[in-house]
């Protein structure tokens, strides 16, 4: 009876493509939105409703619907919400509207692929509609669609390889634990393949060597679309990663947690260091979106339950502070505020705009109660429990470096100006409206949101 | 105990109540809120020796998985420096900054701050700690940076650099503690019991990590570069809390971390000897300003270093007289940092040499400051005198004459400052003429912190005696 529930998730996907593309012919904006928004919502009811009770059915040999795709698919219908109301205003809605629609045809696939070609594809659904996305917005934005579009075709290029070198070795390319793992334990095409894998996935989820292009792309990107690149596109890179290391490769988890454990402490110095000497606000929110990746890693580096289930709590916080601050930071861009200098007594231009930033900036920075610190506390935790002690050490010296450039931006916030009040948009309040009301309850009452992701944690961890 | 979270709710609703009223209706919030918690917290005083265990804990479950409860205990310290807490915060809020500018964010956070103080003192879990503390962090460096004067900014930035620093390393040892005790809990009475277990180089790290995080905030010698600057640049009420309350967050850690760890005990003597080099540097430091609330901060700063002694003590009167001392104390520097800056408002300057026969017009900002100057010093019926006895006669029991040498930073301050207090605020023969009037609600603040100091300095076994 539970397979229902997959069709009919499956069905409102197609009816959100559908709608997006047909739509995109009519002129009729509210209908347009409030039709994604409800398929959205509905999307986001189902999922939740699912996840309690405890759905667990295989689609077409390409889906694996149960709760811990189910928790993905609740987390990012309800980013998308997000993304619909910040792009709601532009003059390109409708389009923006069709891709969002492919966009969450994709994200949601990767979420709930049972096989690696599922995750390939919807991988590519995802990244060209983005491109697509940026496109639209004029001639500032296409460098950053450009350079978008190479990256990304490198990436699809390098994941195909890898999916190739491990043809021979897995001939379903299904999401189960790697068949004839114990005859070809050391063979170093499988060790290829999984870093190709690493590779691949890196791109999209900015880790270490593979992260310059953030800072640019998110620069030119409009500003309804960057909070979606690194709320929704970048953590969809992560749930892949983790499908793919924590069940495919599950049984060389001792080599590649080396390799992220590298990775992890790179991509962290990187973004934070960078971000420092930032002067522009959105490179610096870019950058330390960057760190926030790398403490990300930090969790799936442990490859227990414990790790995961912090690392998925860390994605749903910064997914809700990600989105929040780059609604704030990209409308004030779009006004002329650009530099750290330029935020200069925001505090009395908009004492509402100052606070949420705040807030969501000493969330970003891990100050309790807010939920930043209690994903960053089971992170470092996680790392302790497995006994990497340095881990988590780097771990909390790079959120005390962190501090550094929020502390700046705050400390510009609270400045004297003598320049008057300064409008922020409707559908930017209502985001970061609900983004902060997600930010400060989970952060004082994490107890629920837990309990849902380590029950679906153990859903995947067998 | 249900009364802890009861004073918090109370906090938490004035917090939120300063942003919906009417500015000119501020002070009065506050005034309301934070009284109620200081009525609470007398009660507490009084009826805590005949409560039983039962009735000095209140907990309920909080995130289960990892077995944190939602936990405040009363414990015969936590109590007093619950007092401490509403006391200071109470004769803040109704003493004011002196100007009164930007009263209700500076109500708001003083609140704020009283509500992280009173959940950091009584919390029985690690992890609950650990927020209220980073809570005060942060308020304070809102205190400093948004309500302060003078080079606010850069010191607000040392400080918040210090204190995250402080934090970082506070919570990687709370995380090491919990998962190196054998039934891994963040329960201060559960650590207490099983401390032993702990590793001995675990121990050491976590002993080591935590130390320096709670040096920085007390501050101690050579973690303090960040306090000159931040409590003389930070706003009067800011400084008061700072000094009174923050620096108190860190004696209370050393205080767990003894209870906590029984390998501290065998470092005591070299605790010891920090407390005594950061007491005469900050002697010889507070002698050479010229800045009142400079001079102030360096006094606070060999007060923290007296508690220290108290503790590295490590004998039933050395803690009596750091848990007295924090107390005393901390009024003391509270009362000495409002008159401070009602005399730099009063005077429109904070150099001593500037302030010439500031008796005569401004009669209750120099009584109190010299009343705080008493109390700091520990002249008989101030509750500093109380303090330094405990403390001194503590530390003699467990070192010997050694224990006695920070006396002398105390002669020195005090020779210093009765100098200083004599040739300017006392001058007979040359006035400095006063830029604006007194304020009557000054004398509130005063009458608050006077009244506790001498009420603690006579009668000190209301405290004393508690179990």
């Amino acid at each position: 009876m539970y397979a229902y529930v997959g069709y009919l998730i499956a069905a409102l996907l197609g009816l959100l493509v559908i709608s997006g593309i047909t739509f995109k012919f009519n002129d009729r904006r509210r209908l347009l939105f409030g039709t994604s928004v409800t398929i959205f919502a509905a999307i986001l009811i189902i999922s939740l409703v699912s996840i309690l009770y405890g759905v667990d059915v295989y689609l077409f040999g390409l889906l694996h619907i149960y709760q811990f795709s189910l928790l993905f698919v609740s987390l990012f219908s309800f980013a998308f919400i997000l993304v619909e109301i910040l792009g709601y205003g532009s003059d390109n809605f409708e389009l923006f509207n069709m891709f969002v629609g492919i966009a969450a045809a994709g994200v949601f696939l990767v979420v709930m692929a049972y096989s690696i070609l599922t995750i390939f594809i919807a991988i590519e659904l995802v990244s060209i509609s983005t491109i697509m996305m940026i496109m639209t917005g004029g001639k500032r934005s296409v460098e950053s669609a450009t350079k978008l579009f190479i990256l990304s075709s490198i990436s699809i290029s390098v994941f195909a390889f890898a999916m190739v070198l491990m043809l021979p070795y897995d001939g379903t390319l299904s999401l189960s634990l790697l068949s004839m793992n114990s005859s070809i334990g050391g063979d170093y095409i499988i060790l290829l393949s999984m870093l190709m894998f690493i590779a691949a996935l890196s791109i999209d989820a900015s880790l270490f060597p593979f992260n310059l292009w953030v800072a640019d792309v998110y620069q030119g990107a409009q500003d309804y679309v960057t909070p979606m690149l690194s709320g929704i596109n970048k953590k969809v890179a992560f749930v892949a990663l983790i499908y793919i290391l924590f069940i495919v490769f599950a049984s060389y988890s001792h080599i590649s947690s080396v390799i992220l454990e590298v990775v992890a402490v790179a991509t962290m110095f990187f973004g934070n260091l960078v971000a420092m000497v930032q002067s522009n606000v959105k490179r610096m929110f870019a950058y330390s979106s960057i760190s926030q990746a790398g403490y990300i890693l930090i969790g799936i580096t442990t490859f227990s339950a414990y790790g995961l289930e912090a690392s998925v709590f860390q994605i749903f916080a910064h997914v809700f502070m990600t989105i929040g601050a780059f609604a704030i930071v990209m409308w004030m861009e779009s006004k002329g505020i650009r530099s750290v200098d330029d935020y200069k007594g925001m505090e009395h231009r908009n004492f509402w705009a100052f606070s949420s930033l705040t807030l969501i900036m000493l969330s970003m920075a891990g100050i309790p109660p807010l939920m930043g610190f209690f994903g960053k506390f089971l992170l470092f935790s996680s790392a302790i429990s497995s006994g990497l002690l340095a881990l988590a050490f780097i771990g909390i010296i790079n959120s005390f470096i962190s501090i550094y450039y929020y502390g700046k931006l705050i400390s510009s916030m609270l400045r004297d100006t003598d320049k008057g009040f300064f409008y922020l948009g409707r559908n930017v309040r209502i985001v970061v409206y609900l983004c902060l009301i997600a930010i400060i309850a989970f952060g004082v009452y994490p107890h629920p949101l837990l309990s849902v992701i380590s029950k679906s944690v153990s859903s995947l961890i067998h | 105990m249900i009364l802890i979270p009861i004073m918090m709710l109370v906090l938490l609703a004035a917090v939120v109540g300063e942003y919906i009223i009417p500015e000119r209706h501020s002070r009065a919030l506050g005034a309301i809120a934070s009284g109620i918690v200081l009525l609470l917290s007398l009660y507490l005083i009084l009826a805590f020796n005949s409560m039983t265990a039962v009735q000095t804990t209140f907990s309920v479950s909080y995130i289960s998985s990892f077995g944190i409860d939602l936990s405040f205990v009363l414990s015969n310290i936590s109590v007093i420096l619950v007092l401490l807490a509403s006391i200071v915060s109470f004769a803040a809020v109704i003493g004011g900054n002196p100007g009164g500018e930007r009263r209700r964010a500076s109500n708001a956070l003083i609140m704020l701050f009283e509500l992280a103080a009173i959940g950091f003192f009584t919390s029985g879990n690690l992890f609950i700690l650990f927020i209220f503390w980073d809570v005060g962090v942060v308020s304070a460096f809102f205190m400093i940076n948004y309500l302060g004067s003078g080079g606010a900014r850069s010191s607000a930035k040392n400080y918040l650099i210090y204190s995250i620093f402080a934090s970082a390393l506070l919570l990687f040892g709370i995380m090491m503690i919990y998962f190196y005790t054998p039934v891994h809990s963040f329960n201060l009475s559960t650590i207490e019991a099983s401390g032993a277990s702990i590793p001995i180089w675990v121990q050491e790290t976590i002993f080591a990590l935590l130390l320096i995080a709670f040096f920085v905030k007390m501050p101690v010698f050579p973690l303090h570069s960040w306090m000159s600057d931040a409590y003389s640049d930070a706003s009067t009420q800011g400084s008061m809390v700072l000094s009174g309350i923050l620096s108190k967050f860190g004696a209370y850690g050393v205080f767990i971390l003894f209870l906590m760890l029984p390998i501290s005990h065998t470092y005591a003597k070299y605790i010891l000897i920090i407390a005594i080099v950061s007491a005469l540097y900050a002697a010889f430091n507070a002698m050479v300003q010229s800045d009142l609330k400079r001079m102030a901060a360096y006094t606070s700063m060999i007060e923290s270093s007296l508690i220290l002694v108290g503790i590295a003590a490590y004998n039933s009167f050395g803690s009596e007289g750091a848990v007295y001392g924090m107390l005393a104390y901390g009024l003391a520097a509270s009362l000495m940092f409002l008159s401070v800056g009602s005399i730099e408002f009063t005077f429109g300057s904070r150099e001593i040499a500037a302030i010439k026969g500031a008796v005569k017009s401004a009669s209750a900002s120099v009584y109190s400051f010299l009343i705080a100057l008493f109390g700091s010093t520990g002249v008989p019926i101030t509750a500093g005198f109380i303090a330094d006895l405990f403390i001194f006669i503590g530390s003699y029991q467990s070192y010997g004459f050694v224990g006695l040498i920070p006396i002398a930073s105390l002669v020195m301050m005090g020779g210093y400052l009765y100098y200083a207090v004599d040739r300017s605020f006392l001058s007979t023969f040359k006035h400095s003429h006063p830029v604006r009037i007194e304020y009557w609600h000054w004398d509130m603040g005063y009458a608050v912190l006077v009244a506790a100091i001498i009420v603690f300095g006579i009668l000190p076994s209301i405290l004393i005696g508690l179990r």
